[in-house]
């Protein structure tokens, strides 16, 4: 119902999300340990950390794609507005479609067109569109995503047949067709080329207005560019996962308080 | 035109410039290689040899009908008379879409079911349960056809005459109305038997494909608040097409040579006819099995011929359906 609502109505609010004291397991071992962090809306959250310290469980526990794991479970709270996402009222497909995700690995769906693609989650979901709504939308998320003057005589093409940057930016357009308040992105340019990727960061500082954007990235110079948070995790050796430090971007990079935060961001290990 | 990468940009004039890499393999891999190359060389011959020695065997038949053996419904080499597969073949494949007919969507939602919906201890469960069934053997699964499965099933054929007769394959002709003694030994019957049969086999290919859909496919369909029936229908369905039809023709394939549970439930008619619901079927198979015994030699030969009849036409199927296996993403080799 309200979803249906979010969806034709233009001016849906970007939402806040709140994680407290999440943690995480794979069947007995503990990735993530006691994570609190607020995520304002409207803001750019980056999460920043080595390989193997928690940020892409953490990401995924935030719109209920850690479950989708075999053995994973998960203990604390995170709420979207002061609504509880995994106790709440609100339906699993409902917590998804308000909190979209944009993958490592660009994976539009083969069978469709690129316009087709825009819309899948539409279908997905069931939910019924007239033509020119549909149109209308695709042109409109297409345009967001910084791909419609690329892509506007080959709507028809598959979705495989753009090249790696356009298909993550045609995956960024099909999340932002279900109207979601916050928009999860797992290293999405870490495949792409610098051009690729300078396009996405531009259409992250675009979107940001609307809806709210929680990033992880391996990428220093890049958390730098988009994010106005940022959190750093790390995991000592056999440990899970836990926040080292978080605070505004321009904090952590110029004046951490933690050493191994200095440490991180300037290269020095990671 | 391709340009040889180690000639420096000058074209190249003659064949001498070009390198040809020197292989050398190890022991070990010459070693597997042949073993390999044998194993794979034996099928084909295999094939060869027994459609040969079918073609020989049939040979002094097909020269005495020629073109009428394809034409031709009776069925009498051994009394001079004629003989050909024109009831037979109709049957045979009457019987085989029958059991297609009812597998094929039986096995699709089992293959879903097990993949996508079925919590992980019942999905193990119901794994093993399939394999079993197909590992049972058809004589089993014949006797249970004829002796429990009949006398109920009948009671649906003459339902089925009854208020779907305007239906052409349900129609039944008799003109003191129907009554239960007309639908035994029928080729629905015969069909429902061979489609217990399949649908294991079917299953097993569907669940084999269904649970190779791409991981981030379904994720990123997941992600967007797609309902599972939204991800079976707009991930798992079109990248399993290839396994759904290969399924499919693999159990086709298996209904049309089906011949114990076949032969024990047919009572053998030698005029094709369109409706299934009433007494009197046969197959080629079930055919061969009936006779072999008790032909003459030429009559064997009629029997090789008919063999070769269904050999061949097995092959046109699989071939047909390893083309169109070939063509979808899930039968060619994965891409993610």
């Amino acid at each position: 119902m309200s979803s249906d609502i979010a969806l034709l109505d233009p001016g849906h609010k970007a939402a806040g999300l709140t994680a407290t004291n999440v943690s995480c397991w794979f069947g007995t071992k503990k990735v993530l340990e006691g994570v609190n962090l607020d995520m304002a809306p409207g803001q750019v959250t980056a999460l920043i950390g080595p390989s193997g310290c928690g940020k892409s469980t953490f990401l995924r526990t935030l719109n209920r794609m850690h479950e989708l794991v075999p053995s994973a479970t998960l203990a604390g709270e995170i709420l979207i507005d002061g609504v509880d996402i995994y106790r709440g009222a609100i339906p699993v497909t409902d917590v998804r479609r308000r909190i979209g995700m944009v993958f490592q690995k660009p994976n539009p769906f083969p069978a469709m067109t690129v316009a087709e693609n825009v819309v899948a989650g539409l279908k997905l979901s069931g939910m019924k569109v007239t033509r020119a709504e549909r149109d209308h939308l695709i042109e409109s998320c297409l345009t967001k995503a910084g791909l419609w003057n690329e892509v506007k005589n080959r709507l028809g093409d598959p979705g495989r047949a753009l090249s790696g940057g356009q298909q993550q930016r045609l995956c960024i357009a099909r999340s932002l067709a279900v109207s979601p308040q916050v928009l999860l992105m797992d290293e999405p340019c870490s495949a792409l080329d610098p051009t690729s990727t300078r396009r996405i960061e531009q259409t992250i500082s675009e979107i940001s207005e609307t809806v709210t954007v929680v990033i992880v990235t391996h990428n220093m110079q890049q958390a730098q560019r988009v994010s106005h948070r940022c959190a750093f995790f790390l995991a000592a050796e056999n440990e899970p996962g836990r926040i080292i430090e978080e605070g505004a971007t321009r904090e952590i990079f110029s004046n951490p308080v933690d050493p191994r935060t200095n440490d991180y961001v300037n290269g020095r290990f990671g | 035109m391709s340009e040889n990468i180690l000639s420096e940009g000058t074209p190249v004039t003659s064949t001498s410039d070009v390198l040809t890499p020197v292989v050398r393999r190890s022991r070990a891999d010459q070693i597997f290689r042949g073993i390999a190359t044998t194993a794979s060389v034996t099928t084909f011959i295999l094939m060869g040899l027994i459609g040969t020695f079918l073609l020989v065997k049939g040979y002094d038949a097909l020269r005495v009908a020629g073109w009428s053996f394809l034409t031709e419904s009776a069925w009498a080499p051994d009394q001079g008379g004629a003989f050909g597969v024109a009831a037979m073949l109709p049957y045979t494949v009457q019987i085989a879409l029958v059991a297609l007919v009812i597998a094929v969507p039986v096995a699709l939602c089992t293959a879903l079911f097990i993949t996508e919906y079925a919590p992980r201890k019942l999905r193990r469960i119901l794994t093993a349960m399939i394999d079993l069934l197909a590992a049972v053997p058809s004589l089993i699964y014949g006797l249970w056809g004829l002796f429990y499965l009949q006398p109920r099933l009948i009671t649906l054929s003459k339902w089925m005459a009854d208020h779907l007769g305007w239906v052409p394959f349900f129609t039944v002709d008799d003109q003191y109305g129907t009554s239960l003694g007309l639908f035994p030994s029928s080729t629905f019957v015969a069909g429902v038997v061979v489609s217990l049969m399949v649908i294991p086999i079917c299953t097993v290919v569907m669940r084999e494909v269904f649970s190779q859909a791409p991981a981030g496919e379904r994720e990123g369909a997941m992600a967007l608040g797609g309902t599972r029936w939204g991800v079976v229908r707009d991930v798992v369905l079109p990248f399993g097409r290839g396994g759904i039809i290969g399924g499919s023709m693999l159990g086709l394939g298996r209904a049309m040579g089906e011949t114990i549970a076949v032969t024990l439930i047919i009572s053998p008619s030698f005029d094709a006819k369109w409706s299934i619901l009433d007494q009197g079927s046969n197959s080629i198979a079930a055919l061969i099995a009936l006779k072999f015994s008790e032909s003459s030699t030429f009559g064997i030969s009629a029997l090789m011929a008919a063999g070769l009849v269904l050999f061949v036409i097995t092959l046109i199927v699989n071939a047909a359906a390893s083309t169109v296996v070939s063509k979808s993403r899930s039968g060619a080799s994965t891409e993610i």
